[in-house]
């Protein structure tokens, strides 16, 4: 609903942009064909930059209202701990209804949105409103973070520079991909775990035409923030080792516990979010300053660090600062006060949570073994971070993204172990508790129908080899006579056979092509002469099943080859054949 | 199939419209980069500066909020520095300096698991730095974990590295260390730490009379004593020194270098400004030393009084042993064999008699010595000379060290 509401502006924008191209086009085909080829790269580092920029100043502009609002050292007890998210609230749903609709969510969703809906079309106004809302409800101490805004504002600049260099309603879209990948590169200081995310969540697959360009954004847009903040990983992560193999049955615990969390945190999502939606439009006004007040309630009676997006109490507790009791307490609170700030519909991302619950449960669960168990020699700052892969891979569901997003983040390869067991089991066991993610659930929540990414991975891809049949049709050679052949087809009573050819070629002919062929040619020439100069395709049993679809109207049947000798047959495949495979279940 | 350049032979030449409109193509491309160009380069001036700005004023709060942080520690308030510190670090994160500051004023909080948990993370850091280690050390005595444990840490500590004073901070932290052992009553691992700091040690009266103090809490009186007397040598003279070289030598039985320093105690300027307590025993102790002295037949004497010191201590043993016998009757019971002893010297021996059998007066002052033993055992604590007497009896050779 807030995506097709924000949008509703949009669209109208979108297809006046598709227009324009369009009658352009025709002209641009002819006098620079190569033009937006050549522009995508350029623009792509244009992207990038701005979109940098853009992010650092973001971020910036979060801990300066930080500062200015909550002080430079919130603790329990201060009564603006109350007021201000409360505040926030308000001032951001106003702005939000009366100005910038679009800046509405997290990010992500609308993202896909403008790429598969709107051509990628995502208004200056969107932008500028997701920038200022954002900055104001996290800076404020919502509990929501600044990564999946970052990626929208990426995608607005992207889709704004697109439109203003007029290029084609193709390109156009592909640009929105690019700059989320370049938003988020930069709010990670990450380039690695952001075009996987965007491959993973927002593109859906590996196009090759797209890559290049989303890794060049990505790596200006990262080279701009190391600039600003240096060329630090995000977190001071302290020493990581696996010394004792032994210790992957404690990560394994950790995966389990994160499996078992991010289905609640998805379900108490998937719950509030669509009945606070619900409700009547004017308390639409309130619902971000009640989330706010709760928020600041959980701050003001002990618990200030579940406020904004938490990055500072992270780098705390991988740096042990707190005992595994405080810490699971964190775990929870932050759950419970990001399911009210994301659900009130409060502008802001889902990705600093994630990662603040993750790194609380990880430094928990490291916390209470090393105290039970000090035998075990990973520190808390590992169990921390592979705490973060846990919940990104069982919340967000982005499994590759997961595990490149600890090692990029760590710099330390030698984590690799414990992170992919722990992103595994959570992945696997949040999947079964919670079959559709959370992105997913939202989009379904907001009446949009976008493709759902995890269902496409997982796709399955029909083969050749799944609709092959032995060879049953006769099998001539092209040196045989045409009378042989005649009574070779005769004899089986086929409607077509195969003819194989000395070239190592094969030919699919019709009976009723050999009947014209006897009668055109003597019988005792050869058959290869009465064949028409093509040949059958070459087609292997691993080929896409669809690459055999448009070869039929020309041939009646079409021999599957064997990828070692091209001259044996693994079987042959007809029209028919396909389609009953598509029909079977 | 990839399209075919504009320019190929095979494209049919662009008429003069399509030429023109490739011009305004390009030149709108150009312009549109140019401007895409300018406007990045004032949102990079613009981010600049905002980001410039909002980074001075983060130092300078985490400048502020060390300073309250160190200054509330400084006054004794290690939750309200717990607070402080933490919120430099939020503002500096990494400084390894605030980490450690912060974690000791956990420690100092009473909060032992936090910094327990934040020391152990440092650890993982720098395990070898020596003040993360004495802090482990410090929380591990405080929790009375495993002794093994804090002597593992506190070795740490010794083994670590310090930061431009490693020289100090080591012996502090075997000075520390000795102490805890002492606490322990593990005295002859104290000892070893105090010796090697006793040998290392600069020429400072204060530090060499700590560790003489420590040594003298491991009971090892005689090291201590050594340390007490090159310190009490010095100019000016050491009061403290004095006193501990009395009071040790007095310890082990040395009544005549106890008499010598404790002389020099008593007769020191600032003797009268200390505690009455300490005077007293000062006083004691000496009086002590001079009377035993005085008993003690030594062989450095004469033979006249030497012999005439012999019957006095006769005299005073057997009326101990009198008075013991007559207060229980049980009691004559288990001093029978002393009283045959008793029977068995010549009744009233002269001076002279002793003068010539040297055997005599060797089997004489055994007698008194056993009898002194048993009758303490018997009858309680003697006072007086039969005190003195069992003290000799008890470390017979002991003064024959001086």
């Amino acid at each position: 609903m807030e995506i097709k509401e924000a949008s509703r502006g949009a669209a109208t924008g979108a297809n006046a942009q598709a227009v324009r191209p369009a009658a352009a086009e025709v002209n641009l085909s002819r006098i620079a064909p190569t033009r937006d080829e050549r522009l995508f790269l350029v623009l792509s580092i244009f992207i990038g930059v701005i979109s940098g920029l853009l992010v650092v100043s973001f971020r910036v502009a979060i801990e300066w209202i930080g500062i200015l609002t909550l002080g430079s050292a919130p603790h329990p007890g201060q009564l603006r701990l109350l007021f201000v998210p409360a505040a926030a609230g308000l001032l951001v749903a106003a702005l939000v209804i009366w100005f910038f609709p679009g800046a509405r969510g997290s990010g992500v969703n609308q993202t896909k949105a403008a790429l598969y809906i709107y051509n990628g079309y995502i208004s200056f106004r969107t932008v500028i409103g997701k920038f200022i809302t954002s900055a104001i409800a996290i800076g404020a101490g919502h509990s929501l973070g600044p990564e999946d805004p970052s990626l929208q504002i990426g995608a607005g600049v992207a889709s704004m520079i697109a439109r203003r260099l007029r290029l084609s309603r193709q390109r156009l879209r592909m640009f929105a991909p690019i700059g989320a990948a370049a938003g988020l590169a930069a709010a990670f200081n990450a380039p690695i775990s952001a075009i996987l995310f965007v491959i993973e969540e927002v593109i859906g697959n590996w196009s090759a035409a797209v890559l290049g360009s989303v890794v060049l954004a990505a790596i200006s847009s990262v080279v701009v923030a190391r600039w600003f903040w240096g060329a630090e990983p995000m977190f001071r992560i302290p020493s990581v080792s696996l010394r004792n193999p032994q210790e992957l049955i404690a990560y394994a615990v950790l995966g389990i516990a994160g499996g078992l969390l991010a289905p609640i945190f998805s379900r108490a999502l998937g719950f509030l979010r669509p009945r606070l939606r619900a409700m009547p439009p004017w308390t639409r006004y309130g619902q971000p300053a009640l989330a706010g007040l709760l928020v600041g309630a959980i701050g003001y009676f002990g618990f200030p660090q579940v406020m904004g997006s938490g990055y500072g109490v992270i780098d705390q507790a991988m740096h042990g600062q707190y005992v595994w009791q405080f810490l699971v307490a964190l775990t929870l609170l932050k759950l419970l006060a990001t399911t009210l700030s994301f659900s009130s519909g409060t502008p802001g991302g889902m990705f600093a949570p994630t990662l603040f619950i993750g790194a609380m449960l990880g430094a928990a669960v490291g916390t209470f073994e090393k105290h039970f168990f000090p035998h075990l020699t990973g520190t808390i700052g590992a169990y921390s971070l592979v705490g973060m892969g846990v919940l990104f891979a069982g919340f967000l569901r982005a499994p590759l993204t997961s595990v490149f997003m600890v090692l990029e983040v760590s710099g330390n390869y030698s984590i690799i172990l414990p992170v992919i067991l722990a992103n595994t089991i959570a992945y696997l066991l949040s999947r079964s508790l919670q079959p559709v993610p959370i992105f997913e659930t939202f989009t379904h929540q907001d009446g949009l129908e976008l493709p759902s990414m995890e269902e496409q991975r997982e796709e399955l891809v029909l083969h050749l080899e799944d609709a092959l049949r032995p060879v049953e049709v006769p099998v001539a050679s092209g040196s045989d006579s045409i009378e042989a052949a005649s009574r070779l087809v005769a004899g089986s009573r086929a409607s077509a056979f195969l003819v194989q050819l000395a070239d190592g070629t094969w030919y699919a002919m019709t009976a009723e092509e050999l009947t014209a062929a006897a009668a055109a040619h003597s019988p005792s020439a050869a058959l290869v002469t009465a064949l028409r100069p093509d040949r059958t395709p070459m087609l292997f049993p691993d080929l896409p099943l669809e690459s055999a679809l448009h070869h039929f109207p020309r041939w009646p049947l079409l021999p599957v080859l064997n990828r070692a000798n091209r001259s044996v047959l693994e079987g042959v495949v007809a029209l028919d054949d396909i389609l009953r495979r598509y029909r079977t279940p | 199939m990839s399209p075919l350049p504009a320019n190929s032979a095979h494209t049919p030449a662009l008429s003069p419209e399509e030429r023109l409109d490739k011009r305004r193509l390009i030149l709108r491309d150009t312009a549109s980069l140019a401007s895409l160009f300018a406007i990045t380069a004032v949102l990079f001036v613009i981010t600049w500066f905002f980001f410039r700005s909002f980074e001075h004023h983060r130092e300078e709060l985490a400048q502020r909020w060390l300073t309250r942080g160190q200054t509330e520690m400084q006054k004794g308030h290690p939750v309200q520095a717990v607070y402080a510190l933490r919120s430099a670090l939020a503002y500096s994160p990494g400084r390894r300096d605030m980490e450690i500051q912060l974690a000791t004023a956990l420690a100092a909080a009473g909060r032992t698991q936090e910094a327990i948990a934040y020391f152990s993370n440092l650890h993982d850091a720098a395990p070898g730095d020596g003040i993360i280690n004495l802090q482990l050390a410090r929380l591990a005595a405080k929790q009375k974990n495993s002794g093994a444990e804090t002597q593992r840490d506190y070795e740490a500590a010794l083994d670590g590295t310090w930061q431009g004073d490693g020289y100090t901070r080591r012996r502090e932290v075997r000075l520390e260390m000795a102490a805890w052992l002492i606490g322990r009553h593990d005295f002859d691992r104290a000892r070893t730490q105090l010796l090697v700091a006793a040998g290392n040690a600069p020429d400072d009266p204060a530090i060499k009379l700590q560790i003489a103090g420590l040594l003298e809490q491991a009971q090892d009186p005689e090291s201590a004593l050594r340390i007490y007397s090159a310190v009490a040598r010095r100019k000016p003279v050491s009061l403290d020194a004095l006193e501990g070289a009395g009071r040790t030598a007095f310890e082990i039985s040395r009544y005549e270098t106890a008499r010598l320093w404790l002389e020099r105690v008593t007769g020191h300027p600032e003797f009268s400004t200390r505690p009455e307590a300490e005077r007293s025993a000062n006083q004691d102790m000496l009086n002590i030393s001079v009377r035993l002295l005085n008993l003690y037949p030594g062989p450095g004497l004469n033979m006249r009084p030497r012999a005439e010191r012999v019957l006095y201590a006769k005299k005073t043993a057997s009326a101990r042993m009198a008075a013991c016998a007559a207060a229980q009757p049980q009691n004559a019971l288990a001093l029978a064999d002393l009283t045959t002893r008793w029977h068995q010297l010549p009744a009233s021996p002269k001076p002279l008699q002793l003068e010539q059998q040297p055997e005599l007066e060797e089997s004489v002052m055994q007698l008194v010595f056993d009898t002194e033993r048993a009758t303490a055992g018997l009858c309680g604590a003697p006072a007086g000379d039969d005190a003195l007497l069992l003290r000799m009896a008890q470390i017979p050779v002991a003064h024959d060290q001086d």
